[in-house]
């Protein structure tokens, strides 16, 4: 189950984005460097739905950062590394991986077909069962009864069997199931290349204060639903509400205190602390620190 | 009040109102030179004394270091902005406990009222006033450590000692707790330095109202209220 994935992990830059293909890379991201980001998967025939959401993996520009700062990932220009993948694949590559394809396909449908067969089996099994017991418990009936019902009892013998042997298994059929791979390699590259490679991403000025809530073990996501820039969790999200409500600001940057008041306010009401913080600006050329308050109300 | 309206109208020769109440302390205080803040000040403090019933309420100036020198409005930030007001009072009960404080009293069965309210700090703001995370962090700096400075500032109470000294058990409880308590503020485990951040709200019309909230330095998990 814990397969850690090859390292550096390749993160998608796709058209202004950041994505996770692999389910591999998602799992270990989320136990190992707390990075949850959003999946973004949804149901093809349900797509308005948001309850049940699946891969591939959004990331914030903020968590790419983290990760390439870390040295645990990578930004790999997707469409670049496509098209150089297709254009790398040959004609015969590309003849041998169908056929792998339909190879897993017939596998699959294979495995199904022995599987429906098998509780076929069991359920006869036990409709034998049931019926035999239900025989025995006629027979004994039988020796007082008189033996007219006999023959209607052997009718109807009959024709459960014939019933049985109506459908009788349809020969498994042949044709192979479509296999759609979630990843693109095998038949492409799996490592990308130098010249794939970008650079880090570019982050808003509230970095600085998410890499050190994310340094002190928070988990963070975006914070739309509670009208700030991210929520910072205590543990894992399926495991913990939510402590703070956080917005960043610049060290000098002008503060509506009716901001600091109603996320104050806010954050009480959903029991929550509204954080507010940002790097230390301490002279020109020194070290950057960050600082951040905790505000809730103070209920008088 | 209907008396006083009626006698001007019967009157022609009018006075001017009184000053009200308000602008009767701000004028009459010893704070000088007399600013906007100031007078924030004095409100806040006159709320907490009569609506919060707060005592040993003191004054306190505040230097903050000079604005950036890339603010472009140099007159804005000239002699406000470099003094801060800090008001230092005792509250009638506990204005916050720390969740793990609590839970650390609940196990020993303390209650709010077994402790002693401590000196708390309170900043006054006025809606609108300029602020940033420096002059956030400038009164925070400015605040003695929260382990030195408070004891000094702490009320004699004297007859706390009579009151429990039937109930020796539950005193060794309340030593305990505040042995336990100075060793959490060296540690920050029950949080860092804190204060009480109010605002007076003077565009609409300033109907008196004050609030107040908690600001916490670092990240201090929220209260389960």
């Amino acid at each position: 189950m814990d397969t850690d994935p090859a390292l550096p992990i390749p993160i998608s830059y796709i058209s202004g984005s950041y994505y996770l293909f692999s389910i591999d890379a998602v799992t270990y991201l989320r136990r190992e460097h707390h990075i949850c980001g959003v999946l973004i998967g949804t149901l093809p025939q349900i797509p308005q739905q948001n309850v049940f959401l699946a891969m591939p993996l959004q990331l914030m520009p903020e968590e790419a950062r983290l990760l390439v700062d870390k040295g645990v990932a990578c930004i790999v220009d997707e469409v670049k590394a496509h098209k150089d993948g297709m254009t790398s694949i040959m004609e015969e590559d590309r003849k041998r991986y169908l056929q792998d394809l339909e190879a897993e396909g017939l596998q699959a449908m294979r495995l199904q077909n022995r599987r429906k067969e098998q509780l076929r089996e069991e359920a006869l099994k036990n409709l034998d069962a049931k019926k035999a017991a239900k025989a025995s418990k006629k027979a004994a009936q039988k020796q007082d009864n008189a033996a007219g019902d006999d023959f209607a009892l052997e009718l109807f013998a009959g024709g459960e069997q014939a019933q049985d042997a109506g459908p009788q298994r349809p020969t498994p059929s042949e044709t192979a199931m479509a296999v759609t791979p979630s990843t693109s390699y095998p038949p492409m590259p799996s490592r990308p290349t130098s010249d794939q490679i970008l650079p880090s991403p570019e982050v808003p000025s509230s970095y600085p204060l998410f890499a050190h809530l994310h340094t002190k073990g928070y988990f963070l996501s975006p914070g739309l639903r509670f009208g700030c820039q991210y929520l910072a969790y205590p543990g894992d999200p399926l495991r913990f509400h939510s402590h703070f409500l956080v917005v960043s600001a610049e060290w000098d940057e002008e503060i509506n205190l009716m901001d600091i008041i109603a996320g104050g306010r806010l954050g009480t009401g959903v029991k929550k602390g509204f954080l507010v913080g940002g790097a230390e600006q301490t002279g020109p050329g020194s070290e950057d620190s960050v600082r951040m308050f905790s505000v809730e109300w103070a209920g008088m | 009040m209907t008396s006083e309206t009626s006698s001007p109208s019967s009157n022609p020769p009018t006075t001017p109102a009184e000053p009200s109440a308000l602008t009767t302390l701000i004028s009459s205080a010893a704070i000088s030179p007399t600013t906007p803040l100031s007078a924030a000040t004095l409100q806040v403090l006159h709320n907490l004394q009569h609506q919060h019933l707060w005592t040993s309420l003191q004054i306190h100036r505040l230097p903050l270091p000079e604005a950036p020198p890339s603010s472009s409005d140099v007159s804005y930030v000239s002699s406000t902005a470099t003094t801060a007001f800090v008001i230092s009072g005792v509250p009638p009960n506990r204005i916050y406990t720390h969740p793990d404080e609590q839970l650390f009293m609940l196990e020993r069965g303390l209650r709010d009222n077994d402790i002693d309210p401590e000196r708390t700090f309170v900043l006054p703001t006025v809606e609108g006033q300029s602020w940033s995370l420096r002059k956030m962090a400038a009164v925070f700096d400015s605040l003695p450590q929260v382990n030195e400075g408070l004891a000094s500032l702490a009320p004699e109470g004297g007859s706390k000692g009579e009151e429990l000294q039937s109930r020796d058990e539950k005193e060794a409880k309340i030593a305990e707790y505040l042995e336990y308590r100075n060793s959490a503020r060296m540690t920050n485990e029950w949080g860092g330095k804190r204060l009480l951040l109010s605002m007076v709200d003077r565009n609409m019309g300033g109907d008196g109202t004050v609030v107040y909230y908690v600001v916490q330095e670092g990240a201090v998990k929220p209260r389960q209220n």
